[in-house]
């Protein structure tokens, strides 16, 4: 199938998401959409999808003109979608989730699974994608999941797949099965709208490479465009893909976990006899697949989740169980995963935002009563020092952008004396100039001898920070390994193989 | 997964473990060696549908209740020690009736030589299905909205308005069909109120549904003093009539409780069976749980989110109107206020039924039958409080969703405003 988008322009209010896209996918190719977030591809991928309706230009299948009222349009002239987020229905079975929408039925309107069943066998066998018809979805781990929203794709008849971020909750192992598909869908004929900003998989697997950037189209290019000239191309500007640092000179441990388990919200061991060193001087990257205890590990050693069994010491005190306050007055310094959640409060002021974390104490109040002439200044000289973006220290915090918002927990976090820092999933979210930035801060503490633990599903992110990796894999450390190893056996560690090369 | 439905059900056994005790011990062993108790099965009814005659039934309430206390025990201890497939809440369901059972046995034991107290188990199963049957209505429009996504806090108010309209039209067409498309036209037109607020406007479905009950049940009190007290032809109360079903009636205790009934009861059967159908055999049922748990996932296939739940919300407020009309029909007149909170029963055995039909029916039963019996209590001179068997439902209702006996997981959209884009 031939997809052609003419002129795209689609409008939030006064946000012009695609201003006049052109785009065309030859049958049989795999092309690229590369940008950062918010350059506009979601977007323009629900338009083409039928969940959005674009405010000028077409889009042509084949050389026709089509309208989408809704998705279901869209599916029926052929397009398949794998989102981000799963459109499965975790309590189905994979075979219901597969026809949902497209239903074999025998009489009134009963459903025909032994029909279903037939179905998905023969598209799995055909397209080499195996798997249980029967299977519960949320019984399955997050590759087959993404394996059965492919077949639902398929088996809705699509020639043209668009992949939207296929690549983020998967591990490396699983990111290669899921090219090997890609290669061969696309080797049989369907057409693929390869969605990313990850310049390494773009450049592994695509025919041609669209960049854009603040909704526009910026250029075309082939595949072979060193990663450097993607990236600037990308931003709009050149950036440094690599973090200077020079070598740890690790101290003594700072952060200790001793044999600890958590239990998550549904009462199961989500660390599971987990023990860590986190010397002053060094980073340790926590690398591992979303999902595996590292939310739970850091929401215990910040006093925000109880410890079910284990000890957790920072400098030598014990603060196994400490409220959250107190984990933070013995010197944790916390920038924590989900940041509109537990990081700032959007409705206060950038300058209430900085204090969060001390809003009680000298010099910020005294009394009862709070000191907002040391709040402002407070504000002011950290706005300065760390280069926070904002109309006066007195907007709310929501009228930054996301890096912004950032910058002011990172400004908050490591504006007072601390002895250990834990940044979860730091940069998640953030554009390549504000994580260049955020990655600086964090070598900066670490060379003033702070210890850091960094948690991060990227594994760019994990090899250039870390000092030591430690990888994370169903609640337990399968191995804690030299930056200087390859990626395919971090990979393997991520997936659950134990190190034999274990420190 | 595995270890938490494990833990749920080991919760399950060691209530059953526990009621066991409490009914061979507090029950059984303090009766007094010379205690006796009788049950009897013959309802008072000479005509033609009555059941083939059985005798009566007299037990030393010792024995009966420690026999029936260390059955329950059994089951519960099978809980402890494995999980079977299915069932789980079928063998807590006969654990609560033996329970019931063995509170009659203790609470009419005689010591002296003759009998003169009985329980006619007939009786009190016959008396117990008309409150069972409004719950089952109740709870299966609570299955129709909640499993596309809307919480229908509203079947009381339902209720009100379908026993509101139901007796207005019996009175004056004297034919509960007409009062029933009434009842059902009222509850439905509820439900489109609570539909359009809530997906329209995206309002609270919670608050939503509380106000519709606070104006339904002013809204009636208020026509009734102005409409019906003066002009008493238009709530003239009538009973609807008995359908016996020829031959099966004449099964003992079955027969007259479920064979010898108006034809609201055998509606609420075929409700029953055609929405338990409906929901796990055919494309409509999957499309609607669909909904109801990932709104997002059913949107991209085509399937019109909004328009499911408009017609989930309105057909649940038919069902509950006609649970009004089955109630109204049961007491045959309108009374303000007299539904008092059978509604939120009926959400109460939805969510203790898991969200299903079979499981809201087996709710329905044990909540029915501890309400019947608390209203009916003096009847059988007990020395315990109507007061605290009428909290059952509610103890066992706060037991659940607290996850003390058994974790309950709602549809996962469940209350959720959707938006599209």
């Amino acid at each position: 199938m031939r997809l052609e988008l003419r002129g795209i322009t689609k409008r939030f209010g006064t946000l012009t998401a695609n201003d006049h896209i052109d785009l065309t996918v030859e049958p049989g190719q795999i092309h690229c959409l590369l940008g950062e977030n918010g350059a506009g591809k979601s977007t323009l991928m629900n338009v083409v999808f039928g969940l959005l309706h674009p405010d000028e230009g077409e889009i042509l299948i084949d050389d026709v003109p089509q309208r989408f009222a809704n998705s279901g349009d869209a599916v029926r002239r052929g397009i398949g979608m794998v989102h981000q987020h799963f459109m499965l229905v975790p309590v189905f079975s994979v075979a219901e989730n597969v026809v949902l929408g497209f239903e074999p039925t025998r009489r009134l309107g009963r459903l025909d699974h032994a029909r279903a069943r037939e179905e998905i066998r023969h598209t799995s066998q055909q397209f080499n994608l195996e798997v249980d018809p029967d299977a519960i979805v949320e019984n399955l781990p997050v590759g087959l999941q993404q394996r059965v929203e492919i077949l639902k794709a398929l088996n809705h008849d699509a020639e043209l797949l668009i992949l939207d971020e296929p690549t983020a909750v998967l591990t490396p192992q699983e990111i290669d099965a899921l090219m090997a598909i890609m290669r061969s869908l696309a080797a049989s004929g369907k057409s693929i709208l390869f969605i990313s900003h990850k310049l390494k998989e773009v450049r592994a697997v695509s025919d041609v490479v669209t960049v854009i950037r603040q909704g526009r189209v910026i250029d075309q290019v082939p595949p072979t465009t060193d990663e450097s000239t993607l990236a600037s191309l990308m931003v709009g500007r050149d950036v440094s893909l690599t973090v200077a640092k020079d070598v740890a000179a690790p101290g003594a441990p700072v952060l200790e976990l001793d044999d600890v388990v958590v239990r998550d919200d549904r009462g199961l061991a989500a660390v599971d006899h987990v023990s860590l060193q986190v010397h002053a001087g060094e980073i340790l990257a926590l690398a591992g697949v979303q999902g595996n205890g590292q939310t739970e590990l850091v929401e215990a050693i910040a006093g925000m989740r109880p410890v079910e069994s284990g000890r957790i010491t920072l400098g030598g005190r014990d603060i196994t169980g400490a409220t959250p306050r107190a984990a933070l007055d013995s010197g944790l310094g916390h920038i924590p995963e989900d940041r509109h959640r537990y990081g700032v409060v959007m409705s206060l002021s950038v300058a209430d935002n900085l204090v969060l974390n001390a809003p009680r104490r000298a010099p910020f109040a005294a009394h009862g009563s709070r000191n907002l002439a040391a709040v402002r200044d407070n504000a002011e000289d950290l706005v300065g020092r760390f280069d926070i973006r904002t109309t006066s220290v007195q907007a709310p915090l929501s009228s930054l952008s996301g890096g912004n918002q950032q910058k002011v927990i990172v400004a908050r976090e490591l504006s007072r004396p601390l002895e250990v820092l834990v940044a979860s999933q730091p940069t998640r979210g953030l554009d390549v100039g504000s994580i260049e930035y955020v990655h600086r801060q964090i070598v900066e503490q670490r060379n003033e001898g702070l210890a850091v633990l960094i948690v991060s599903s990227e594994l760019d992110e994990v090899m250039a920070l870390g000092d030591r990796i430690a990888v994370m894999h169903a609640g337990q450390i399968t191995g804690v390994v030299d930056p200087s190893t390859s990626r395919e056996r971090i990979g393997l560690l991520m997936a659950g193989a134990t190190g034999a090369d274990h420190e | 997964m595995n270890t938490v439905s494990r833990l749920r059900t080991r919760g399950i056994g060691a209530f059953m473990v526990l009621l066991g005790l409490v009914t061979a011990l507090g029950f059984g062993l303090v009766s007094g060696s010379s205690a006796r108790s009788s049950l009897t099965f013959n309802p008072v009814d000479l005509s033609a549908s009555a059941p083939v005659h059985v005798g009566t039934l007299t037990l030393p309430t010792v024995i009966a209740n420690v026999v029936l206390g260390l059955l329950m025990v059994a089951l519960g201890v099978e809980l402890l020690v494995r999980v079977p497939r299915r069932g789980v809440m079928a063998r807590f369901g006969a654990v609560a009736l033996l329970f019931f059972l063995a509170l009659l046995l203790w609470a009419v034991r005689t010591t002296g030589p003759a009998p003169i107290n009985f329980v006619n188990v007939t009786a009190v199963l016959v008396g117990a299905s008309a409150l069972t049957m409004v719950l089952i209505f109740g709870s299966l429009s609570g299955v129709l909205c909640e499993r596309a996504g809307v919480v229908n806090i509203a079947i009381e108010g339902q209720f009100i308005g379908g026993a509101f309209i139901g007796s207005m039209v019996a009175s004056t067409t004297h034919d509960f069909f007409f009062a029933a498309v009434a009842g059902g036209a009222v509850g439905g037109l509820l439900g489109l109120v609570l539909a359009f607020l809530s997906l329209r406007y995206l309002s609270d479905q919670i608050i939503v549904g509380v106000v519709l009950v606070t104006m339904l049940s002013g809204l009636s009190s208020y026509l009734n003093l102005q409409v019906l007290t003066p002009f008493p032809q238009y709530n003239t109360g009538n009973l609807a009539p008995n359908l016996p079903i020829p031959l099966l009636t004449k099964i003992p205790v079955l027969g007259p409780v479920l064979f010898d009934q108006t034809g609201f009861f055998y509606l609420m059967i075929l409700l029953v069976a055609g929405v338990s159908y409906a929901l796990f055999q055919t494309r409509w049922g999957l499309r609607v749980r669909a909904v109801g748990e990932h709104p997002q996932a059913a949107a991209t296939v085509g399937i019109k989110v909004v328009g499911v739940r408009y017609a989930n919300v309105i057909l649940g407020g038919v069902v509950a109107g006609l649970g009004g009309v089955a109630f109204m029909a049961s007491q045959g007149q309108f009374q303000p206020g007299y539904t008092s909170g059978l509604g939120y029963i009926a959400l109460a055995a939805l969510i203790f039924g898991r969200w299903r039909p079979s499981g809201a029916v087996v709710a329905s039963i044990i909540f029915g039958l501890s309400l019947y019996l608390s209203y009916n209590l003096q009847t059988f001179q007990v020395p315990v409080s109507t007061e605290v068997l009428g909290m059952v439902p509610y103890l066992i209702t706060i037991a659940v969703v607290s996850g003390l006996i058994g974790r309950v997981r709602p549809p996962a959209a469940d209350g959720v405003p959707y938006r599209r884009d």
